[in-house]
């Protein structure tokens, strides 16, 4: 199983560690990844897209255009690159008129996009691809007594007429390829609610959040795990800067799947760079090494 | 008495899927379940459809108009019995904002960061660093000339 390795802006810029492991995890589930050269920003499908549609779409585009050349479908750590392309491959295969200009500025460096491949998300691809006996073939140490809580947050699931990963009404995609990690995931009642990376207000942001990590707290979750970076700022960075404000503190980690699939593989805490996060939590780290 | 101006809604882009609009019958299901709404009363996506509707979009397309409240979640787009999908709406009217070149300032230096740049995040040297560090190879710039020549 090959894919395009596309790692998009803030991963491999401020939190390496989540790409890091992943080139040392999925190659263990018979996932093989291939760099390949000249990609951009996905564009990120909050500001950009609010900037300039067509130009979100055309850049969109020519990354998609890069790994159909290379003849390789797409594989991202990011629901936000996710997103961005799967839904742009989605507009460009129903309105040939929009396929037809976007093609036409390619045209300008070379390019055109057939629309051949497909965008997956890791969680897709683990899914899907490898299978959850595969996943479970990898584990070497079970994370047996771990308490996880799932975050989906919006743009792995929605739209789903044009993402089709799960239904975001009650998703289980996370849980399926959590449990072969052994890992107990816990249920609690702001499990589908959004890490809010786009709203503009302040003081609204800190009640979305405050909500899901009260919540969280409640059902007594070891960490938190999720699988978009912008998410994992909004309750890594995000519940510092929370706390701040609070008289009370929140003491949620926030793992990133690829992180729990590498400790299942026998990786350590500080391997799978754990110990870079913001919020930490000794009383975990002692559970997992 | 504002004027009503029903051709207001051929200005929304026609690259998303904005253009259902005209099928809302303002039924508020996709309010009752807009996580913005809940928390700021006066943000409402039945309202907004209905203004753009109407052509009273005029107090919506400010630097600091209430549809920046919005999270982008597109939980209205799923429960929309229409499929009018408000989100597609908002973000074509972030579109007419930005054309009048009035976005927010964090939007904009972010957007200029990536025209810039073609990458959200300026690359550093530390950030190189970390990057090695931790066995990575260091960020190549990415081709700005092509970058250029389609936009
Ligand atoms: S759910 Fe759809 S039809 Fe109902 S008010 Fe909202 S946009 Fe209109
Ligand atoms: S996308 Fe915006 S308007 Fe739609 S439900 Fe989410 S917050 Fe509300």
């Amino acid at each position: 199983m090959k894919y395009a390795f596309f790692l998009g802006c803030v991963i491999p810029t401020k939190y390496p560690q989540f790409e890091a492991v992943a080139r040392k995890s999925l190659p263990k589930v018979g996932v093989e990844l291939v760099d390949v050269e000249g990609f951009s920003c996905c564009p990120e499908p909050w500001n950009f897209k609010s900037y300039n549609i067509m130009a979100w779409l055309t850049i969109a585009a020519r990354n998609l255009a890069i790994a159909e050349e290379a003849g390789l479908d797409i594989l991202t750590l990011c629901s936000g690159c996710f997103a961005t392309l799967a839904e742009a491959h989605h507009i460009l295969e129903d309105k040939p008129e929009l396929k037809e200009e976007v093609n036409k500025r390619l045209s300008k460096i070379g390019k055109k996009y057939n629309g051949t491949i497909s965008a997956k998300h890791v969680v897709q691809v683990l899914r899907d691809d490898v299978g959850v006996e595969q996943i479970k073939k990898s584990v070497t140490r079970p994370l047996e007594n771990i308490r996880v809580g799932v975050h989906y947050g919006c743009h792995l699931l929605k739209p789903s007429e044009t993402l089709r990963v799960d239904d975001p009404a009650d998703p289980r995609i996370l849980e399926t390829i959590i449990k072969p990690l052994g890992a107990e995931v816990i249920p609690y009642a702001e499990r589908l609610s959004c890490c809010t990376g786009a709203c503009q207000d302040e003081e609204m942001i800190f009640k979305f959040r405050y909500n899901k990590l009260q919540s969280l707290e409640e059902a007594q979750v070891d960490c938190m795990t999720l699988v978009c970076p912008a998410c994992f700022e909004a309750f890594d960075l995000g519940q510092v800067m929370l706390n701040r404000k609070l008289e009370k503190k929140f003491n949620i980690p926030t793992l990133y799947y690829v992180q729990l699939l590498g400790l299942a593989q026998g990786l350590k805490g500080e391997e799978v760079g754990v110990t870079r996060h913001k919020v930490r939590s000794p009383a975990l780290l002692e559970k997992l090494n | 008495m504002p004027k009503i101006d029903l051709d207001f809604k051929k200005k929304l882009t026609r690259v998303e899927y904005a253009d259902f609009l005209s099928y809302c019958y303002q039924c508020g299901a996709c309010v009752g379940d807009c996580p913005s709404a809940k928390l700021s009363p006066a943000f409402n996506p039945r309202e907004i459809v209905l203004r753009v509707l109407l052509g009273l979009a005029e107090p919506l397309l400010k630097k600091d108009s209430i549809i920046w409240q919005c999270t982008t979640c597109y939980t209205c787009q799923e429960v929309c019995p229409q499929g009018v999908r408000p989100i597609e709406v908002i973000t074509a009217l972030k579109n007419i904002i930005s054309a009048q070149g009035m976005l927010p300032d964090g939007i904009s230096a972010s957007v200029g960061i990536i025209k810039d740049t073609g990458r959200v995040v300026l690359v550093s040297e530390a950030i190189n660093k970390r990057r090695t560090e931790q066995g990575l190879t260091e960020l190549k710039p990415v081709p700005m000339d092509e970058l250029n020549k389609i936009l």
